[in-house]
């Protein structure tokens, strides 16, 4: 089970500190100039890039957090199934 | 789990501190600005989807073929990291989009593609929860045509946009932005083994469960 | 030897459907409860959007397909007769060619049904190129029918093989159903620009190969159990 730990704490640091970049963004320079994908799209200027990078960074490390507690939590049920049917078997099967 | 578990675990966690420091301080792309940064993310995952689709796809071809449980347990978990690099893909790279491009999807070659890749592991997933003993074997198979089936998607995908009159193109990504994208990707890639020997350590337990609850039936 | 299996599969199928004619109605008349279904839902003031008779034709054969491709192997499964027809002493690529054959039959003829029906609530000029269309319409349906067979059969044991069997089918089909749509609307465009409808009966065409190659390998492995 220790693995299983150290695997939760390390990885519980992940979110702590993916805020680094939201945090450390300077303010996007002016007169940005977008990617205008053809003549007719209007250049979309107003739209503030941070909310949709945090998003995305969010996203990243909720998804692979939930991920790997679902593992976890996986494993963790069919260990202690193995470990109650083990003895089991020892008490009463060894006949 | 074997002995080198532990440590990678360590060495990723710390991988994964650092990132978002190289990611902070890597030069702005100049036609996109911050939101660019997305991309640390979104193209490893990229990356790791495919690879886990690929790991899927052979997996399941030989143990089609051979039999062996242990590629059957390799194919299921492969599925499995599919969907979850799939998904990080498809939410990460519309958000992205819509600062790029003005909209949230565009029936872009390269999504559509990817989509349809994913759609195939979410409903190779849903054969195994839901299909009942040799689900196994059937999911194999599916993995096997949806692999085959890639170059079509992506050839009708890409003909099927540029003869409609279009919209878009792909933008070009950047081709080196060095230090951050590669650390990344190795982060990811590190990310993803890890990930797939926990997985593949489920279906090893599992298979023993079952082995001993026949083991039980027989003492009986 | 290979050949006569498929005629006798195929054979059998005809005549345990000739008796009822049970999946032949109830297929057709889904198909034309999904035009009209389309027709409710699309047609504003009397005409159709731009284009949209070539998909609705595809998405009514999809969707027909995949219910014949359910009931066809549910009659089987309620009869035992895969289990039979798997112990027999015959090649399991021909069982599969033989109700390959059969579907593609129930198909097509459905769509001898829709497209008359499509041309006229859609107004579209569908059978201005009957050639082109036949060929079309048989590439696209060996395509979807090849899968389709493949996987419903394989289905037939799973408890939810129901929504499984369009869950598993729409993602891998998608190729064809693009390449049919888009065939079949370069058909109704007033100039006929064959170069295009070239492209995608090659890639039907390759599809269709590589599909059932791919499922004449697999159909003993897959249906071992």
């Amino acid at each position: 089970m220790t693995f299983l730990r150290t695997c939760l704490v390390v990885l519980l640091l992940i979110p702590a500190v993916l805020d680094v970049p939201a945090r450390a963004q300077q303010p996007p320079p002016q007169q940005q100039d977008e990617f205008i994908p053809i003549e007719k799209l209007p250049p979309q200027d107003q739209l503030p890039a941070a909310p949709l990078l945090v998003a995305a960074y969010a996203f990243v490390a909720l998804a692979l957090f939930a991920y790997v507690v679902s593992v976890a939590r996986r494993l963790g049920n069919v260990q202690q199934e193995l470990n109650r049917l083990e003895s089991e078997l020892k008490r009463s099967g060894r006949t | 789990m074997p002995k080198w578990f532990t440590p990678a675990v360590v060495i990723c966690g710390l991988m994964f501190a650092v990132a978002p420091v190289l990611i902070a301080e890597a030069p702005y792309e100049s036609t996109m600005g911050l939101v660019q940064k997305i991309f640390y993310v979104h193209l490893p995952s990229a990356w790791m989807f495919l690879l886990a689709a690929i790991t899927c796809g052979v997996a399941s071809v030989r143990y089609l073929f051979g039999g062996n449980p242990r590629h059957d347990r390799i194919a299921w978990s492969a599925a499995e990291l599919a969907v979850l690099f799939g998904a990080i893909t498809l939410v990460t790279g519309p958000l992205w989009a819509r600062k790029a491009w003005g909209t949230w999807w565009q029936w872009d070659v390269r999504l559509t593609s990817s989509l349809m890749g994913w759609m195939v592991a979410v409903a190779y997933l849903l054969l195994r929860k839901y299909g009942g003993p040799g689900s196994d074997k059937l999911a194999a198979g599916l993995a096997l045509f949806g692999m085959a089936n890639v170059p079509f998607v992506y050839i009708s995908v890409n003909f099927w946009r540029t003869i409609h009159p279009t919209t878009n193109v792909v933008p070009t990504l950047p081709t080196s932005f060095g230090v951050p994208l590669w650390f990344s990707a190795v982060t990811f890639l590190l990310l993803f083994v890890l990930l797939l020997r926990m997985r593949i350590r489920l279906e090893e337990q599992r298979s023993r469960l079952d082995a001993l609850y026949l083991a039980m039936d027989e003492h009986r | 030897m290979f050949a006569r299996i498929v005629w006798l599969v195929l054979r059998k199928d005809f005549t345990v459907e000739v008796r009822s004619l049970e999946i032949a109605y109830t297929t057709l008349f889904f198909a034309i409860s999904c035009v009209l279904v389309f027709a409710f839902a699309l047609v504003q003031e009397g005409r159709t959007p731009e284009g949209g008779a070539a998909g609705i034709l595809w998405i009514a054969i999809a969707f027909s397909g995949t219910l014949a491709l359910g009931r066809t192997f549910e009659r089987e499964r309620q009869s035992e007769t895969l289990r039979a027809l798997l112990l027999a002493p015959a090649a399991r690529p021909a069982v599969y060619l033989g109700k390959l054959l059969g579907i593609v039959g129930l198909l097509l003829a459905a769509e001898m049904l829709l497209v008359p029906l499509v041309t006229l609530l859609f107004q579209a000029p569908l059978l201005e190129h009957p050639t082109w269309l036949a060929v079309i319409l048989v590439a696209g349906t060996i395509g979807f029918a090849a899968v389709g067979t493949l996987f419903a059969a394989m289905l037939v044991r799973v408890r939810s093989r129901d929504v499984l069997l369009p869950v598993l089918l729409y993602p891998i089909t998608v190729p064809v159903i693009i390449a049919g749509v888009r065939a079949t609307a370069a058909l109704l465009e007033p100039q006929l620009d064959t170069g295009i409808i070239w492209f995608w009966l090659a890639l039907l065409a390759c599809f269709d190969v590589v599909f059932v190659t791919l499922a004449l390998w697999t159909f003993e492995p897959l249906m071992t159990d």
